[in-house]
This record gives structure tokens, C-alpha cells and sequence, in this order.
């Protein structure tokens, strides 16, 4: 009701160009009810208009993969061999003793314990990574955005790890992390006066923060994104915040930060679902390392580095299919939350109210 | 603006279409590719996928894959494009061709073409673990080999033997590579010491012997042994002995448990991990790599890999383990002298020095099988044995060719004993260190995790972590039987 | 500003000082975080600058360097810098002997042998810096076929995800819709799903396209949008207020125009961002490639990178030749995009 009245009133105060606009409103004025449900429907359908390019591209590209690994999800199938189906099997693996585990308190009860510890070494990952990372992408955005002579040279340094692929950058890093020939140790002992620092890498307690190290000297990808948020904030904003009085901080958390959120949103729903995937840099750093992927002892066994041991290395594509979709559900669950959570404190200023 | 963007974008484009037509022949994309807003997928339907099979009268296609094992650096490439000219210019009816792949995406690029049924007609050369991974997916050439009488007598034994599983013969062997002990004169010349026999009938030489050896070779920063009070393990700039470019199998093999190198009995029903003798090996390596500090540890090995040198070739292990493959990369130009020796006798006064074997492999739902076999034929013939093999660094698996292959190593390796390669064949191990078990991958992982705590946990309980070990592998060869 | 009491203008001029306070330390925390940063990429760069035996034995050292070396007897033998007695000389090391003696001789009078501690000593360098490498590196491939696949592969495809993400992010950001929430979800989804178990039945659609062995399916699926791009975009779109887009609509404009005129430009940072993104991705992914290309011919430049990598043999020196490279392209990118990237956008006028 609100609305139709607002928009009548903007139509009737905004000057009309040429007869036909005004002819226009005039029809349109007078039929109140049609002239809603045909706008919104047109409004639905030129929304649905534009979404079709990617409709399209996911009934050719995508959804055929998806609904053939779902399927494998139910079978058992080695690549070379047709698929036999086995129904629910794969999942029971999956779950099955999880009462027995959790009674005694032994992993080993566990039908399959390396999902279990998969699952568990990703959301360690994910709870130190994420936010972590978010904070740190965002600090180093709001330092580039500053004023400072040279700005442009400083961001592209700073942009630079994320532009090497990420094979190179793990190769690096194994350098650096190695205690015996890598720089940070000395370092560490020399500069800050540790005693003994980790072995990082070879230290089963320190190899996930040594990933999260890893992670952080690429931010400069999510640190752009905010960047261009940052960018995009009105600087008239600013002045009628500064005319208020407001200093620096309450600029930044009055100012700033909201008009921030979608960005914050957007890397956090990303970053969530690619720390549950994170993959490349664990293979690079212990593919070829002594106790292979996962080492050591299984600290970096990460969820999709089993799913890749179960699909290329023990030809069981009809279980890694199952752990694949059973992290789509997981990671499905969670963005849900995230967006179900994101009415609350993600502020946009051109939402449309009243989504259908 | 965005117009300004699409002029650029296009002019972008256009520069890159000219810019691949000067690098050489056109690839059929770069001539077909459209104006940016059109999908090409009409123009697309038009290209035909590789391995049709061939139209009658006409060639028939044999593809190689390479990648699984040797034969991926540049050198190898140029090497084996010619032996395919060679066997194209000799051959009307059969065209082959080597697909060179990349080792870190071998299995990825070879399971995508088997599953498009795009799979190639030989794979190879690769060696046990490949074969014995991939079991289910390799064509049994017995009756091509009863078909043609093949002569099978001028091989080696153990060749045609260690990639023969009751229900596969896997290929026509190709080379072998047996194994033997590096060693840096200088650094034995720097430390006062003899060089170790290279008798091979000198029982003296065993583990013990091998241990005083390789402690008065290890050498930190200082120049201080494991003897000496002063040693400090965390600045080893130098270690006495290695052997860690094998997996756990690999590396307990040389202390003879029954089965050798295969942890589980015949009928491969029960773990024989922890074999006693096992223990003892993974015990004696436990003291070399945190007691005496002989032996690299995870970091020592992390170090060394990471600055993209051998452990070797970089004067940082004195004594190294390894086969002859290890030659054809990382002998060249050292600035040490150096040689080889026989390895040493275990502690039941046996020796076992592993093998590894080589052979090109049919996936069996690929096409042209019988073009495929004739290539394999041809590719160990005699007369081609050995240029095969010194592409690939490996012996020829033809004891007719042992002397092509002798003259072959004293122009390339002139100054090491070349006797100590060939009478090292004779003590290879059986059952093979590689060789198939229920779940091979499952297997391998499962044990490479013990052998990560070997080499990075100073406090183990040996006998404890073997014994877990078993248990996995035998919760791994219950569920294997359960599903049968 | 003139407006201002006088004691405010006492508040800025300290302001000003307090400004350049802000900027000062900004400096100083950016220019120590990046020496941090370039430090590994120091090591790139002088790696791609040695041979494989310096990489073998030096491999630690930020320089290019060889041992300095003296013939004596015929044989070359490395110099130190070695004090004798009070003076310092040039001594080649012609034996190492146990407990990390050495004998040194004086390169002029081989016959007299000092015993010395090796450790005490210095290594005597000089520079050998291999730029051959990469000519080298660019020689042992088709490096400028390998660019032009690369460059095709990544353009095309950056034209075809900036076209079609537009779209449609456009049309989930702008218009209500009963079904459209959803489908947000299931766009969203297609990225949930590892990409592995995806690989096999990806690669049997091209095979049946005939696609394989083209530069096809690295390309064609750019131009039907993809979820990181589109998500990106929807959320920089609705942040641009509304109200220019209702006066374009009452001046009769139709959604597709308030796209182009209105929206697009609005959003030239996100648009700028999502491109370099793209460009990142296309350039370095090999992955795919890998997969879907099979002769040489075809490959990118990261997959012929790999060929550097066989099973025994890393070619370190070259693979950080091309590698560094490979980095200079998209450093100019970004560099020159700066500038439509920091244009910040002011509203005049516009209040609702």
C-alpha cells in the first residue's frame, strides 16, 4: 500500500519528458490493480530474461557432471569397469560406528576413521583460516586505500603473491618453512629470540598453522575485492560524517563498515566454501613428501585430499562421489545459515524490497 | 564506457589470434575462433575425437602413453619422437605415436581417457606399482605371446616373473634396474676411510659395518661426528647413508621377512606387517635417523628435496641407496668422484637388494590391440632393445643385449665398476616390493603413514606403531575379502 | 570551509599534522610487510638466474654466484680467504682432511701446504649470473605458441564472463521474482561440489562434443556465466542506490539500457576486478588444460611449465625462468588498471 502510494506520488511530482510519458502515466494511473500485477510480472520476467545465459550454460555444462556424480554416489565403479550399483553402501561406510566411537571414545570404532579425521583437520583449518583471513584482507585494503604517495606500487606488491599460481607459491613456501634451510626459523630464533620453533611442515601440531601462513601472504586476491568496495563507499558520505565531528574510527565503524558488509559477505561466503575445498597447496606441499599426501600422520589430511586419494589413487570413484556430495550438503547447510544470517547485518544500498 | 572495454577486449583478441598464427601452423580453434559475443559450438561438432578406429586400408593408430614413469624430460622426448619415426618409416600399417604427459597428472589424463573410451594402446614404460595399481585395467598378452610362440628364453628370469600375477602377464619386459649403493669418494677420502668392498660374495659387509661407516661420514657443521661429543644434530650438513626415494615397502624389504616385500601372506589374507624382522628394520633405521643421526630425517629430506637436487648428487648423503635409473638423471657433472658398491648383507646374513622392472602395459578396453602387440613386439626386439633402453635408463631385459648395454655404460659412466650392476640382479627381492596387494593404493597409504612417523617421531614405540600398522592393514584386507 | 570558526580551523591545521601522522606509519607498516613479501620472489628471480649445479649446491644464497676457483697442479681447486700470520691471501683448497681440516696452498707456490681449520675460512664468490636461462627456457618449448594459446584462452573468455556475468548478475540483483532466490542457491551450489568427482563425467561431455584437444571447453563455458563472478558482481550492484534507476525508468528506459548506462558504469571497479580475477585464473590454471588438451601444440603456458617438471629431472632453473615470466603480464594488468579501479564514485545531488 506504502509503496503504490510513494511511486504515485513520485510519478506525479516528477516532470514527465514528451506527450507520451505523460500519456503513459495517465494510463497507467488509471488502472491501478492490472498495472501492478502486469509491472511485476514484467519486472519477473526480464529478471528471469537475463538470468537465462547461465540457465542455459548449467543445463549443458553442469548439471549432467553433477546428477552422473550423484549417481556414482550409489555405486561402486573403478573407471575402467562398469558401475554396479550398491544403494546406500557408501554412505553407511561413511557414517557407520559413529554411536560405537562416541560411546567409547575410540576412533578406531569408526567404519571409516579418515573421513572422520578428514572432516575433522578441514573445519580446524576453516575455523583459524576464515576469519583470519577475512580480517586480514580487510585491514590491508583499508591501509591501500589511504592517500599515500606511490599507493599504486605499494598495492601492486602486496597483490603479487596472488598473481604467482598456486603451485609456485606452496613450492616457495616448503623453502621457507623447512627448519633446517628455510629462512623463518632463523628468523624466528635469531630476530625474536624463540627457543625452539616449530618444524611447521614436519610437526603434526604446527602443519595446519603453517598452511594458514601460507594462506595469508595471498590475500592480495580478497584484499582487491575490498579495495573496490572501499572504492565504491560515496565520498559524500564521509564529508557529512566529518562535518558531524566524527574522528577516524567512527568514520570507519559508522561509515566504512557497514557500507562494507556486501563485500564481507560475498568473501565470506566464498571463503567458507573454498577453506572447505582447499586442496592445491596441501597436495603440492606433501604429494611428494615422505608419508605422502596427509602427512604428516594424517594432520593435512584435509576432506578433498581424501576425496582425491579415494578417487585417484584407490579408483574408488563410487565413495568419492558419496564424500562429495555429503560435503555439497554440508557446505549447502552452512551458506544457508550464512545467508539466512546475512538480513541481519549486511546492509546494501540498492536492495529491493519485497522480494518475491 | 563498457564500449570502451569491448574495443579494447577485441582489439586484445585479434592480437592474440595474429600472435599464435606467427608462433607456427594454426592450431583449428585460433582460425575458427569467433568475435567475442558467439559461442563457437557449432564449428566445434566438426572435430573428430583422436582414437577412432581406423577406416579399412588405412594406418592403424598406436598411442603411448608416457608418463607414469621415466620418459617425460625433454631430452626423452626428442629421443623417443625419433624411435617413432624409426618404427613409422619401417611399418605400412601401424602409425605410433609416444603422448607425453606430465608425471603429476599421469593418472588424472590416463583414467579420463579410459573412461571416454579414448584409452591409449600402450602404456609405458612403467614399472611394477603402476601395474600392479592399475591391475584391473591391463590385457593379459599370454595368448598374444602363445599365439606367436614368442621366444620368452633370452629374458632375464626374474624379468618375466616379478609383473606375472597367476591371472595377468602384464607385458613383454622391457629393462630392469637393479639397485646398488652410491658412494662419494671424497667424502670417504675427507674422513680417512676405505671405500666398501665391492666383492659380492664378502659377507663382512652388513649393517654393522655399513653403521661405523656411515657415522664417521655424517658430518655437521663443525665437522663433528655422531661420535664425537660435540655433534649437534640440527646443523647436519652431511649424512653417512640414505635410502629414501622408496616407500615403507621399500624400505624394510632388505631385512627378509618371509614374504620379502609383500606385508601379507601368499593368499593375501593376513597382515604380515610386523614380521619380526620388520620390526628390526624399522627399529635399525629408527636409531640411524634420531640415535646416531646417520640417516636424513623428515626435515634433512624436505631440505634436501627443496632446493630441487639429489640427496646424492649434492655431496649431502655419502652413501646412497638407489638403482640405475638414478644414473641416467643425477650423475652428471658431479664435483666428487664417486662409485658404486654392492649393498651391504642384513643381520640373517641374507641380501636383498630390490629391482625394479620396466615393461609396456595394453589397457584392455582400448582399440587396436593387435597393432598394439606388434608395436610392444618391436619395441623389445634385439634390435632395438638397447636405444630403447638408453632413452629410458634402464637394462635391457635381453641377457643377449647385456653386452651392447655394457659398452653403452662404460662410453657414458666410464669410471665406476660396472660388474656390481649386472651381478646385482641376482639378489633381487621376491615377492617384489611393488607388487599387488588387495587395495594396493589403500595399502601404500596406509604404510607411508608408519613411514612418516619413522622418519619425523623421535619417541616411537617401534614395536607399538608396527603393530598398529598391521592392524590397519589388516582391517584394509578384511573389508577387501568381505566385498568379494 | 571559509565558513568555519577560527577554531576550527585550528582543528584542521592539526588534523593536516595528524594526517600525515596516518600516512607515515601506513608507510612504514607497508613498506616492512613488503619485504616480506618480495623476499620469496627475490629468490624466484635469482633461482631462474643460476644453473642446476648452483641450485644443487648453492641453493640458499639470494645471489648467483660460483666459487671462486684457482688452477693448482693442473686441477681447479676452490679459493678462500685465508690470514696467515697476520695477512690475509687467497688460498685454493686442495684436500679436506678429517675433523674439518683442510690443506690450503697458495695457488702461486703449490709446494707449501698450510693445515687450516675449513670452517675458519672464507669462500671467495664471483657472480655467475645465467640470464641464458631464459632463452633457454623460451627455446625448450613452443613459448610463443604456448602465449598465444594462453593469451586466446584467457581474453576470449574474460569477454565471454564479462558479458554474460553482467547479465546476469544484473538479473538477480535488480528484479524481484518469485523463482529467482533459488535459483541464486543453485548457482551458488554448482561451486559446492569438489571439482574432482566432476573431472570424468566433464571430460566424457567434451569427448562426446568432440571437444577435446581444443582450446573449446576452456573457452565456451566462460560466456554462460560462472557463480564466483556472478555473485560478485550481484553484490556490487546492489550496493549502487536505486534512485537513478527509477529516473532512468521513468524517462522511459528499458532494464537493458539501465544496465549499460547506469549500472555498468557504476560498478567499473567490481567489473575491473572481476577481469583481472579472470585473467589470473584463465592464465595460470593448468589443470584443465591438462586434461582436455592433448597435443603439445594445443597447451597453455602453465601446462607447458610442467614439461620442465619430468619425474627425475626438475629443471628448476628453467621453471622459474618461465615463471617469472608468466608473472609479468598480470602485474602490468594490474598496475595499469589501477587507474579505472580507483576512480571513486561521488554522488551529487541525490537524495532520497
Amino acid at each position: 500500500m506504502e509503496e503504490e502510494s510513494n511511486e504515485s506520488r513520485r510519478e506525479m511530482t516528477m516532470p514527465e519528458s514528451g506527450d507520451f510519458g505523460l500519456l503513459k502515466t495517465q494510463i497507467l494511473m488509471s488502472l491501478p490493480s492490472i498495472r501492478r500485477m502486469s509491472l511485476a510480472r514484467r519486472e519477473a520476467l526480464a529478471g528471469y530474461a537475463f538470468v537465462i545465459p547461465w540457465i542455459i550454460g548449467f543445463l549443458i555444462f553442469t548439471i549432467g557432471p553433477m546428477l552422473a556424480s550423484l549417481y556414482f554416489s550409489f555405486t561402486k565403479y573403478n573407471i575402467v569397469d562398469p558401475p554396479q550399483w550398491v544403494g546406500l553402501a557408501n554412505y553407511a561406510k561413511a557414517f557407520s560406528g559413529i554411536w560405537d566411537a562416541i560411546r567409547t571414545g575410540d576412533p578406531r570404532q569408526f567404519r571409516d576413521p579418515l573421513f572422520w579425521k578428514a572432516l575433522q583437520v578441514t573445519i580446524y583449518y576453516a575455523s583459524i583460516a576464515l576469519p583470519l583471513n577475512l580480517a586480514f584482507s580487510f585491514f590491508l585494503a583499508v591501509l591501500l586505500n589511504q592517500k599515500v604517495r606511490g599507493i599504486n606500487i605499494w598495492r601492486t606488491i602486496y597483490f603479487l603473491p596472488s598473481i604467482i599460481a598456486g603451485v609456485a607459491v606452496t613450492i616457495l613456501w616448503v623453502r621457507i618453512l623447512n627448519p633446517r634451510v628455510g629462512v623463518l626459523n632463523p628468523f624466528l630464533k635469531d630476530v625474536l629470540g624463540v627457543q625452539s620453533p616449530p618444524g611447521w611442515l614436519s610437526d603434526p601440531e604446527w602443519a595446519i598453522p603453517a598452511l594458514v601462513m601460507m594462506g595469508l601472504w595471498s590475500v592480495g586476491g580478497s584484499m582487491i575485492i575490498y579495495l573496490a568496495g572501499l572504492q565504491g563507499v560515496p565520498t559524500d558520505l564521509y564529508d557529512a560524517a566529518k562535518v558531524d565531528g566524527a574522528n577516524a574510527w567512527q568514520r570507519f565503524w559508522n561509515v566504512t563498515f557497514p557500507m562494507m558488509t556486501p563485500v564481507l559477505f560475498y568473501n565470506l561466503v566464498l571463503g567458507m566454501i573454498a577453506t572447505f575445498q582447499y586442496f592445491t597447496q596441501v597436495y603440492v606441499a606433501t604429494s611428494n613428501s615422505l608419508g605422502g599426501l596427509g602427512s604428516p600422520q594424517h594432520s593435512t589430511l584435509f576432506y578433498n585430499v581424501y576425496l582425491y586419494q579415494n578417487a585417484f589413487r584407490y579408483f574408488d570413484m563410487g565413495y568419492a562421489s558419496t564424500l562429495a556430495w555429503i560435503l555439497f550438503l554440508i557446505v549447502l547447510i552452512l551458506t544457508a545459515l550464512i545467508f539466512r544470517s546475512s538480513e541481519a547485518w549486511v546492509y546494501y544500498e540498492g536492495q529491493l524490497r519485497g522480494r518475491g | 564506457m563498457k564500449k570502451n572495454l569491448f574495443t579494447i577486449l577485441t582489439t586484445l583478441v585479434l592480437a592474440s589470434v595474429l600472435l599464435s598464427a606467427c608462433g607456427g601452423a594454426t592450431p583449428a580453434p585460433a582460425a575458427t575462433e569467433p568475435a567475442a559475443t558467439e559461442p563457437a559450438a557449432t564449428e566445434a561438432a566438426a572435430t573428430e575425437a583422436p582414437a577412432e578406429p581406423a577406416a579399412e586400408g588405412e594406418k592403424q593408430k598406436v598411442v603411448i602413453f608416457v608418463g607414469f614413469g621415466t620418459g617425460t624430460d625433454p631430452d626423452q622426448v626428442a629421443a623417443q619422437e625419433a624411435l617413432a619415426k624409426k618404427f613409422n618409416d619401417s611399418h605400412e600399417d601401424i602409425e605410433m605415436e609416444f603422448l607425453i604427459v606430465p608425471n603429476e597428472e599421469a593418472t588424472e589424463r590416463f583414467l579420463a581417457m579410459v573412461s571416454g573410451d579414448n584409452a591409449p594402446q600402450l602404456v609405458g614404460p612403467h614399472g611394477t606399482s603402476t601395474i600392479a595399481r592399475f591391475k584391473e585395467y591391463w590385457e593379459d598378452v599370454t595368448p598374444y605371446i602363445e599365439r606367436d610362440a614368442y621366444d620368452m628364453s633370452d629374458f632375464y628370469g626374474p624379468a618375466t616373473t616379478i609383473n606375472k600375477y597367476p591371472d595377468l602377464d602384464a607385458g613383454l619386459p622391457l629393462g630392469l634396474y637393479p639397485s646398488f649403493l652410491f658412494y662419494n669418494k671424497d667424502a670417504f677420502d675427507a674422513a680417512g676411510l676405505d671405500y666398501p668392498t665391492h666383492d659380492y660374495a664378502d659377507t663382512s659387509w652388513n649393517l654393522d659395518a655399513l653403521k661405523e661407516m656411515a657415522i664417521q661420514l655424517t658430518l655437521d657443521a663443525n665437522d663433528n661426528t655422531p661420535a664425537d661429543p660435540d655433534f649437534d644434530p640440527s646443523s647436519i650438513k652431511q649424512w653417512g647413508y640414505g635410502d629414501t626415494w622408496t616407500d615403507m615397502r621399500g624400505q624394510l624389504t632388505m631385512f627378509g621377512a618371509p614374504d620379502v616385500g609383500r606385508p601379507t601372506t601368499d593368499d593375501y589374507k593376513t597382515a604380515t606387517f610386523n614380521a619380526p624382522e620388520r620390526v628390526f628394520g624399522f627399529q635399525w633405521l629408527h636409531d640411524g635417523i634420531w640415535k646416531d643421526h646417520f640417516i636424513p630425517d623428515a626435515n634433512g629430506q624436505a631440505a634436501i628435496d627443496s632446493t630441487g637436487a639429489d640427496p646424492f648428487g649434492s655431496g649431502q648423503v655419502a652413501i646412497w641407496y638407489s638403482h640405475t635409473w638414478f644414473m641416467s638423471e643425477a650423475l652428471n657433472e658431479l664435483p666428487f668422484a664417486y662409485d658404486i658398491a654392492p649393498l651391504f648383507y642384513n643381520q640373517d646374513g641374507e641380501r636383498i637388494a630390490r629391482i625394479h622392472a620396466d615393461l609396456f602395459t595394453m589397457p584392455k578396453n582400448a582399440e587396436n590391440k593387435d597393432a598394439a602387440w606388434e608395436v610392444m613386439k618391436w619395441l623389445v626386439a634385439p634390435e632395438q632393445i638397447v636405444e630403447v633402453c638408453q632413452i629410458y635408463g634402464c637394462l635391457p631385459a635381453r641377457k643377449s643385449s647385456a653386452e651392447a648395454y655394457l659398452n653403452f655404460l662404460k662410453e657414458r659412466y666410464p669410471t665406476i665398476d660396472h660388474a656390481v650392476i649386472f651381478e646385482a640382479i641376482d639378489y633381487l627381492d621376491n615377492p617384489h616390493h611393488e607388487s599387488w596387494v588387495p587395495e594396493w593404493g589403500k595399502v601404500n597409504d596406509t604404510l607411508n603413514n608408519v613411514l612418516s612417523i619413522l622418519y619425523s617421531d623421535p619417541e616411537a614405540d617401534v614395536q607399538a606403531v608396527m603393530d598398529q600398522g598391521n592392524e590397519d592393514l589388516q582391517k584394509i584386507l578384511d573389508e577387501y575379502w568381505a566385498n568379494q | 570551509m571559509s565558513k568555519l570558526p577560527n577554531f576550527a580551523l585550528g582543528l584542521f591545521r592539526s588534523v593536516s599534522g595528524h594526517e600525515l601522522f596516518i600516512k607515515g606509519i601506513t608507510t612504514l607498516i607497508l613498506a616492512s610487510g613488503s619485504i616480506l613479501i618480495l623476499i620469496p620472489f627475490l629468490y624466484m628471480i635469482s633461482t631462474s638466474l643460476k644453473d642446476p649445479a648452483q641450485i644443487r649446491s648453492d641453493s640458499a644464497s639470494l645471489f648467483p654466484r660460483k666459487p671462486k676457483m684457482a688452477e693448482v697442479n693442473g686441477n681447479p681447486e676452490p679459493l678462500y680467504a685465508v690470514t696467515v700470520d697476520g695477512q690475509s691471501h687467497e688460498f685454493a683448497l686442495v684436500r679436506k682432511m678429517p675433523e674439518g681440516l683442510g690443506q690450503f696452498v697458495d695457488p702461486a707456490r703449490p709446494d707449501v701446504i698450510h693445515e687450516l681449520k675449513i670452517n675458519d675460512q672464507q669462500q671467495l664468490y664471483r657472480w655467475d649470473i645465467h640470464w641464458e636461462n631464459y632463452g633457454e627456457a623460451i627455446r625448450a618449448m613452443p613459448f610463443w605458441r604456448y602465449l598465444g594459446n594462453t593469451l586466446i584462452v584467457t581474453f576470449v573468455g574474460m569477454a565471454g564472463m564479462l558479458f554474460s556475468c553482467s547479465l546476469v548478475a544484473y538479473g538477480f540483483s535488480r528484479f524481484r521474482a518469485r523463482w529467482l532466490n533459488l535459483l541464486f542457491l543453485l548457482l551458488l551450489s554448482t561451486i559446492m561440489l569438489p571439482s574432482q568427482v566432476r573431472l570424468i563425467p566433464v571430460y566424457i561431455l567434451f569427448q562426446r562434443l568432440g571437444w577435446v584437444d581444443t582450446l573449446l571447453p576452456l573457452i565456451v563455458p566462460q560466456f554462460f556465466a560462472n557463480a564466483y563472478d556472478v555473485f560478485l558482481l550481484r553484490q556490487f550492484f546492489m550496493t549502487i542506490p536505486l534512485e537513478l534507476d527509477d529516473a532512468a525508468k521513468i524517462d522511459g528506459a528499458n532494464p537493458l539500457q539501465i544496465l549499460l548506462y547506469i549500472i555498468l558504469p557504476q560498478a567499473r571497479p567490481a567489473l575491473v576486478s572481476v577481469g583481472i580475477f579472470h585473467f589470473l585464473y584463465a592464465w595460470n590454471d593448468f589443470y584443465e588444460p591438462l586434461i582436455f588438451l592433448h597435443s603439445r601444440e594445443n597447451w597453455t603456458l602453465a601446462v607447458g611449465l610442467q614439461t620442465f617438471d619430468a619425474l627425475y629431472t626438475v629443471n628448476t632453473h628453467l621453471i622459474m625462468a618461465v615463471s617469472v615470466l608468466m608473472i609479468i603480464p598480470p602485474i602490468l594488468l594490474f598496475f595499469f588498471s589501477q587507474k579505472i579501479f580507483t576512480q571513486g564514485v561521488v554522488f551529487t545531488g541525490i537524495k532520497g
